[in-house]
């Protein structure tokens, strides 16, 4: 049997509704715009002859509706799509399943809609696979402001043509915290907060940050990256980052109060003060006590004596005075989809010449059957 | 939010909770026949809020004197938490003339001005009444605040929108508050809603709204802070949507044959789930647990108690407070 392209595409039906649209100006991005967006998605996938799409499934109307939309007159341009075949549970695990099912079924790509933590999740289980990521989140640093049918076109490339994958996708960085047995990965950044609760899970009062530490701090980002950015602009491709150590506005001279530390005087009189965009309308100043580069695969020490740890802008979990949770930066993240590098491959080698060009390419990636044992279940044709 | 706001959380959960596990209790026991919902010392519909006291401990914990509650059918968690009392509430659903509307109301029309609390059988009603409250508070001048509760199927009624947009041309401060349990008596939210979030259809109204998913007190108590505020500071109204659970039936009675999520209900119930937190965290003991659970439990057979021995009305009690 010949083996046909596939494209896994994962749309968090719940990003960009947290906290952030009361305490800051988070934009909307509904349900029925990450649908259009899906649209567009999937006609640049079949443009580019991706035969079948494998979507995670969710209740809350983005797996309804592409099978609803998917019936009409309209869709007829699109790939075949299956539902991954999962229990809803309506938390990140479903995230986490889809994907595992996708990488199983051998897709050549992933398109992701979602903000970091979607693709913070996505990324734990991708494996080789790379990803293209749309930006529908809150705080959105990893993924980029792409259109989403030249996204899909890109997705459609990458999964079809080996060459379009070598010359426009990248291994990310990463960064690995772990503390007593528990380990996250981070694809932007790890906080440490001095709060003791998770809460709502967003981080969005600067006080309370005492360490960042960074897989890359790019200009033109939002969120607790563009602290980085203000003060030692560091691309997502250098093999680097940051470990940012910050003022806080608590009582300094209590040494029981998260935040004041041990510091020695010389770095105090390093402090300087930036101004940096870490949400939607919010400009904070921030005092920076310390920068310091993060090289790769050198674990390093949380500082701050207690507090929670926040995994890409979200709180995750608390640790105590005493305890040292470890911080690791490493190359070892998602593969990600350069778009516009891979765009221009395509252009600057005559793919988009022919309007089925990409599917007479040998999908180079999986020529096996796929593995799946979860089997999608076929909603269309 | 510090220890003793979380310690005061739990606690009212399980007031609550308490309260309501012996309502059920006293609900059925002298049911005869069991499908006739007037018999007994309870008579009427029962609708319980188990599961879903999350939502009203959360955003509660932010009121104060003078601040407004309209809630919907299915009362109790919201009343309780907004200080009610919970004798004249019990009376009222006894049906005795010491309840909160002398006995006439029932369990879903407890009024008590004095705390503003009202609720109601008709669905979203409570939505554009809490505009109206809102507004006089504006006008007032004072920093109150009124939440209007509903559930995700009354989202689908007329009010629910009409009063979004008033509430966002006149900049009231209210906070919507939408208690998404998935189900709307037996109808999933799917079936019934184009747009299954309605934090999403808050932007429609240009009113912020957050979805809080997964029916935890803490982030309800964070998001609801955030919208108090902004309302208090006469910044609007803002729409929470929390994910929550119905741990029981739609209303006593229910047999819910219509639901595939039943089987794992119980390992989902927020009460449990919080106190192993608190405990993990060394912020609550076994022992302390008991004594919570103790208190509520007497506050509770007081309550039933007051209402057992207070007068029932008689038919001349009919033609008392009536209007028409
Ligand atoms: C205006 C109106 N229409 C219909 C009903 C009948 N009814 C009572 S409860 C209910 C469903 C309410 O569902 P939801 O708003 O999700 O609240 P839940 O019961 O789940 O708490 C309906 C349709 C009613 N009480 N009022």
């Amino acid at each position: 049997m010949e083996a046909s392209v596939t494209v896994g595409v994962v749309a968090n039906p719940a990003s960009a509704r947290d906290i952030r649209r009361i305490v800051a100006k988070g934009g909307a991005v509904t349900t029925h715009d990450k649908l259009n967006r899906l649209q567009c998605v999937l006609a640049g996938l079949g443009a580019m002859g991706v035969e079948r799409v494998i979507s995670m499934s969710d209740r809350s109307g983005i797996a309804a509706g592409l099978q609803r939309l998917s019936t009409r007159a309209s869709s007829e341009s699109w790939p075949m799509i299956d539902f991954v075949d999962q229990t809803i549970t309506g938390t990140k695990t479903d995230t986490t399943v889809a994907t595992e099912t996708m990488v199983k079924a051998g897709v050549g790509a992933i398109v992701v809609l979602g903000g970091d933590g979607t693709n913070r999740v996505v990324a734990g289980s991708s494996q080789d696979v790379p990803l293209v990521c749309l930006s529908t989140g809150t705080n959105n640093a990893f993924p980029r402001f792409t259109d989403p049918t030249v996204a899909g076109m890109a997705a459609g490339l990458v999964a079809s043509n080996l060459d379009c994958r070598t010359a426009g996708t990248y291994r990310a960085k990463m960064l690995t915290v772990e503390h007593a047995g528990r380990v996250e990965n981070a694809v932007v950044d790890v906080a440490v907060t001095s709060g003791d609760r998770v809460g709502s899970g967003a981080v969005w009062e600067m006080d309370s940050v005492l360490e960042l530490f960074l897989c890359f701090a790019e200009p033109g980002a939002i969120g607790l990256s563009a602290v980085g950015a203000a003060v030692q602009p560091t691309t997502r491709r250098l093999p680097t980052g940051l470990n940012i150590r910050l003022g806080g506005t608590g009582d300094e001279s209590d040494p029981s109060k998260p935040g004041s530390g041990e510091r020695s005087p010389e770095q105090s009189s390093h402090e300087e003060r930036v101004k940096a965009p870490i949400g939607p309308g919010l400009v904070a100043d921030v005092t920076i006590k310390s920068v310091e580069r993060l090289e790769p695969d050198a674990p390093v020490e949380v500082r701050s004596p207690a507090g929670v740890i926040a995994v890409d802008g979200e709180r995750f979990f608390r640790f105590d005075s005493g305890d040292r949770p470890v911080v690791t930066l490493s190359g070892a993240g998602p593969v990600v989809t350069d778009v516009p590098a891979v765009i221009h491959f395509a252009a600057t080698n005559g793919l988009f010449n022919s309007p089925s060009t990409a599917a007479h390419v040998a999908n180079p990636a999986h020529d096996a059957e796929p593995k799946s044992e979860t089997k999608p279940e076929t909603r269309k044709r | 939010m510090t220890s003793l706001d979380r310690l005061a959380m739990y606690t009212e959960m399980v007031r609550i909770r308490q309260y309501e596990t012996r309502i059920l209790q006293e609900y059925h026991g002298d049911k005869t026949p069991a499908w006739d919902i007037g018999a007994g010392l309870i008579p009427g519909e029962m609708h319980l809020s188990a599961g879903q006291e999350p939502a009203a401990v959360g955003v509660c914990a932010h009121l104060k004197k003078g601040d407004a509650i309209t809630a919907p059918h299915r009362p109790h968690h919201f009343a309780l938490a907004h200080g009610v009392d919970m004798n004249a509430m019990t009376a009222e659903i006894y049906g005795r003339t010491t309840g909160l509307c002398k006995g006439k109301g029932g369990h879903m029309h407890l009024f008590d001005p004095e705390n503003h609390f009202s609720c109601s059988g008709i669905i979203a009603q409570g939505y554009p009444v809490a505009c109206g409250q809102a507004l006089a508070m504006k006008r007032k001048g004072t920093d109150n605040v009124t939440v209007a509760v509903a559930g995700e199927g009354a989202a689908n009624q007329g009010a629910f929108h009409e009063s979004l947009n008033l509430a966002a041309v006149w900049n009231l401060p209210v906070i919507f508050v939408i208690e998404d349990n998935d189900w709307a008596i037996s109808v999933p939210r799917e079936a019934s809603t184009a747009n299954t979030s309605n934090a999403d259809r808050a932007a429609g109204y240009g009113i912020p709204g957050v979805r809080v998913e997964d029916n935890d007190v803490e982030a309800v108590f964070e998001a609801a802070g955030a919208a108090v505020d902004r309302a208090r500071s006469g910044e609007g109204p803002s729409l929470i949507e929390v994910h929550t659970l119905r741990l029981l039936g739609h209303f006593e009675g229910d047999a819910q044959a219509y639901r595939p999520d039943l089987e794992t209900v119980d390992e989902r119930d927020p009460i449990p789930r919080y106190a192993a937190s608190l405990m993990e965290a060394g912020e609550l003991t076994e022992a302390q647990a008991d004594d919570i659970k103790a208190a509520a439990d007497a506050e509770v057979d007081a309550a039933i108690q007051f209402a057992v021995d207070s007068p029932i009305p008689t038919p001349e009690d009919a033609l008392q407070h009536v209007f028409a």
